[in-house]
């Protein structure tokens, strides 16, 4: 398919209009009409990342003779070189046949699927887990959503790490859980800043979230740093909440360590996924996995909570619950292998072409993920003065759309994505340098030192 | 703050408010029932209080709705995220089925799709909850709309349907009920779970009712076109001239495949008032951060609504007609059980317990748990609903199934009647 079809299957989002709701109308016959929008989507929209995303498509145009090249947000599944696995396309095929996947499931999903996903899980962990311990969820982000429910209480606040990904806050918002910040710190390999975690919480801090493999950043947090995160939330008595749905997108050195490899030392819930690992975000299927030895998520009812939400949610369809055994047994480690080098290949590519350009500069190579993260040197540019100016008018100019830092919580650095195919990267590397040189401050004269440039 | 063993304290806990709203709901009901069951009874359970028939063979869909979504799974054009509200080709699609017989084409910008309709109520649920809010909800009533409306924090104040008017809505409570802060009127129709379908004039006088309450109308047609009696169906959206109409549906009924999790919702808005109100935007923030149908569903969904032949619908439709007779007539030979209007539409039917003429039961719970125990027969307590001493029977099971269930039922009747006197 052509480049354009591609880029057509990419969600694009909706229109955000800066309408307030109101509560009442009057029609023309004088009725008041009495219904509304609750206000607290509003408030929650604001700090997705669709907005800015939309903001920037706008700014493309026609009169610039350049394909749009989308690499401000992500979906590697609609490139052919990224396509599923033979064998998860079987699973869900078998299954539509067999006419077994036709009725409603119970809210936490059907045995069978939550035994495969204990299963999955338990190859890495110590203490293992149960089908009991697995709820399904449909999709990865509708996860976070039940289990900001479930935990949201009057003042309770949560820990999100910054930069981050934001339907954490998004969902934090709309639950009414306060967001309290930490950093990620970027000489330290994006290690999160503990000293930063503990001077944050206080007594109503329920939760932390890690996000590992990290989205944005692309590392892979070391064992001792989890035991240490691990260590910091229990004396906090807070539990973490670990996303690992970049479990099978990792292309570096750095093993992937579980964070429910520490549960005997703090609760851990995790969340996963096969929508990055398999490359199938649309097949809507996730879950919750309670990583819990000592019971504390029982005796706090936490667990109580999740089962009942799940009762009044959506689920995910009884297809791809059915055809989930297959899915996770039968993988050809070969097609992650395929996938990753891939992205190994993106990225080595990006940060090659990098060198020639030295405002933008890539600090720490990502090892996992589909993102790579990349800091402005605004003081080498000329008119440009900050990401989000940078990044409109690379749009504007080049039809190029990067995701400003700014959007992540992240000032003045910029995240290309690389789930893409490798000739829009050289492309898109292409148009930046284009765009850079013309917006580089000029030397002055001889007379200038020539490090000032 | 919850406490746990060792004496350390954590600072998280449940949520009071999800715990709230979810008690007592079918699925609780049903697990109760199941638990009564006598393990040591050979016979089979037949089961008489759920609502899904896609298990059984008279009720297994159709092989070319099966295919084309394996054509979309293969064609690997479907494994993206969706956008908000659905594809553009499954919107289109929807808005032209639901247009089917309509003077006025809806508009698919107007159709947003959702996970089955489960979430077409959550969104809306979420959507409508206003702080002080409350909204119009039918007793008996599908509890799905009850938990979700609760767990919104919306207030819930019910009208009756009235038995002895073919279930009609009481249109004078309607009215004494609304107050400046009602938001919306739930009407389901055909309904769940009384059975009957609302005529063209009743439809009319609950959009102009509405209307005047300055309310929009719920319109909850999941079994549209699962009429099998002397009533035509007639959609609400009809009248959205009058009123406006958040019309919601899904294929789960008619395509018996629940467990494929495809709805919608449309809003049908002639003279913007949904929009000028802000709840259109404010229902695109909810969708915008929810999740989507599978998107490889989405990519079948035209075939689905345009290829499938009539023969699949009027087989189904017909084992249905043949399981609502025999049960209206198998419910008339039995004394404790009045059946006050023959089911026409849906899967189930409602049943008024004669109490006074049963030993030892003081009422539905007790009834349908002796019922599990004694006979293997699940049949849903009317309480479930909203009617206590009611019962609400499941017709949409084989046919022998049902016959068998009901033989059953008349059994217990039977054993659990009052002796007559000795002359």
């Amino acid at each position: 398919m052509s480049e354009e079809e591609a880029h057509a299957n990419l969600a694009v989002p909706a229109f955000r209009t800066e309408k307030v709701a109101k509560t009442q109308t009057q029609n023309g016959h004088g009725t008041v009409w009495r219904f509304g929008g609750a206000d607290k989507a509003a408030k929650a929209a604001t700090v997705t990342l669709r907005g800015v995303i939309y903001m920037l498509f706008d700014n493309c145009s026609k009169d610039v003779k350049k394909t749009i090249l989308p690499l401000g947000h992500g979906d590697p599944s609609v490139y052919p070189c990224f396509r599923t696995c033979i064998e998860a396309e079987d699973a869900v095929v078998n299954v539509l046949r067999s006419g077994k996947s036709n009725s409603y499931c119970p809210g936490a999903g059907i045995l069978p699927a939550r035994r495969a996903v204990a299963d999955y899980l338990n190859r890495d962990l110590p203490n293992k887990l149960t089908p009991d311990d697995i709820f399904l969820t449909a999709g990865c982000n509708q996860g976070i959503e039940l289990v900001f429910e479930s935990l949201a209480r009057p003042n309770a606040n949560i820990l999100l790490p910054r930069p981050g990904f934001p339907h954490y806050d998004a969902r934090a918002v709309y639950s009414g859980l306060e967001i309290r910040k930490f950093d990620l710190l970027p000489d330290r390999e994006w290690e999160i800043d503990l000293e930063g975690v503990e001077a944050v919480a206080d007594e109503n801090t329920v939760a932390i979230v890690v996000i590992n493999p990290n989205n944005p950043c692309g590392n892979v947090y070391s064992h001792d740093h989890l035991h240490k995160v691990a260590e910091t939330a229990r004396k906090l008595g807070i539990m973490v909440i670990t996303d690992e749905v970049y479990d099978q997108t990792i292309f570096g050195d750095n093993p992937f360590v579980p964070m429910a490899k520490f549960a005997s030392i703090v609760p851990v819930l995790t969340l996963g996924g096969i929508s990055k690992g398999w490359v199938v975000p649309g097949w809507k299927i996730g879950w919750i996995a309670l990583n819990d030895p000592e019971g504390v998520f029982e005796s706090t009812k936490v667990v109580q909570s999740i089962k009942q939400s799940l009762d009044i949610t959506p689920d995910p369809s009884t297809i791809i619950q059915a055809a989930l055994p297959e899915i996770l047994e039968k993988v050809d480690k070969n097609f992650f292998a395929k996938k990753n080098k891939i992205l190994k290949h993106n990225v080595d590519l990006v940060c090659d072409r990098l060198k020639d350009i030295p405002c933008v500069v890539c600090p720490k190579k990502p090892e996992s993920c589909t993102y790579l993260l990349t800091k402005l040197e605004l003081s080498l540019l000329d008119d440009i003065k900050d990401d989000i100016d940078f990044c409109v008018k690379l749009a504007r100019e080049e039809n190029l759309v990067f995701l400003p830092g700014e959007a992540l919580g992240l000032k003045n650095w910029m995240r290309i994505t690389i789930g893409v195919e490798a000739h829009m990267l050289e492309d898109a590397l292409e148009r930046l340098k284009g765009f850079c040189t013309r917006h580089t401050k000029k030397t002055v004269t001889e007379t200038e030192s020539p490090s000032s440039v | 703050m919850g406490e746990t063993r060792g004496g350390k304290r954590w600072n998280f806990g449940a949520n009071e408010v999800v715990e709230l709203s979810c008690s007592q709901n079918v699925r609780y009901f049903l697990n109760l029932l199941a638990d009564n069951l006598d393990r040591s009874d050979s016979r089979p359970v037949i089961p008489l209080g759920h609502g899904d028939p896609s298990p059984f063979p008279s009720y297994r869909t159709d092989p070319s709705a099966v295919e084309a979504v394996c054509d979309a799974l293969r064609s690997a054009q479907f494994n993206h995220y969706s956008t908000t509200s659905g594809l553009p080709i499954a919107r289109k699609a929807v808005a032209e089925y639901l247009s089917r017989g309509l003077t006025y084409q809806i508009c698919p910008n107007d159709v947003h799709l959702t996970a089955g309709c489960h979430h077409a109520i959550d969104v809306l649920m979420s959507t409508l909850a206003v702080p002080g809010a409350n909204i119009l909800l039918p007793r008996p009533s599908y509890p799905m709309y009850d938990s979700r409306a609760a767990f919104s924090q919306l207030e819930i104040r019910r009208y009756d349907l009235l038995p002895e008017n073919g279930w009609e809505v009481d249109l004078d409570a309607v009215e004494a009920l609304a107050d400046e802060k009602t938001a919306a009127i739930l009407v389901i129709n055909p309904c769940n779970p009384c059975g009957n379908v609302f005529s063209r004039q009743h439809l009319q006088k609950i959009a102009e009712t509405a209307s005047k309450l300055g309310v929009l109308v719920i319109a909850d047609e999941v079994y549209k076109d699962i009429t099998f009696g002397e009533t035509p169906f007639v959609s609400m959206a009809e009248f959205a001239d009058i009123v406006p109409v958040m019309l919601l549906g899904s294929i789960s009924k008619r395509w018996c495949v629940p467990g494929w999790r495809f709805g919608w919702m449309a809003t049908l808005d002639p003279h913007n008032i949904m929009k000028d109100s802000g709840l259109v935007h404010s229902l695109a923030n909810v969708l915008n951060m929810s999740t989507d149908p599978t998107t490889f569903i989405q990519g079948a969904i035209p075939d689905i609504l345009e290829k499938t032949k009539e023969e699949f619908f009027s087989s189904v439709l017909e084992t249905l007609r043949e399981c609502s007779e025999s049960c209206y007539e198998e419910i008339k030979k039995i004394p404790c059980i009045t059946c006050p209007y023959k089911p026409e539409a849906s899967m189930f039917t409602m049943v008024k317990l004669e109490l006074s003429v049963l030993e030892d039961i003081k009422d539905d719970l007790e009834f349908c748990c002796k019922l599990a125990k004694e006979e293997s027969l699940i049949i849903l307590p009317g309480r479930s609903v909203g009617l206590k001493n009611w019962l609400r029977i499941t017709f949409a099971v084989e046919p022998e199934l049902l016959k068998d269930g009901l033989s059953r039922l008349n059994k217990f009747a039977q054993r659990h009647s009052k002796k007559k006197q000795q002359p």
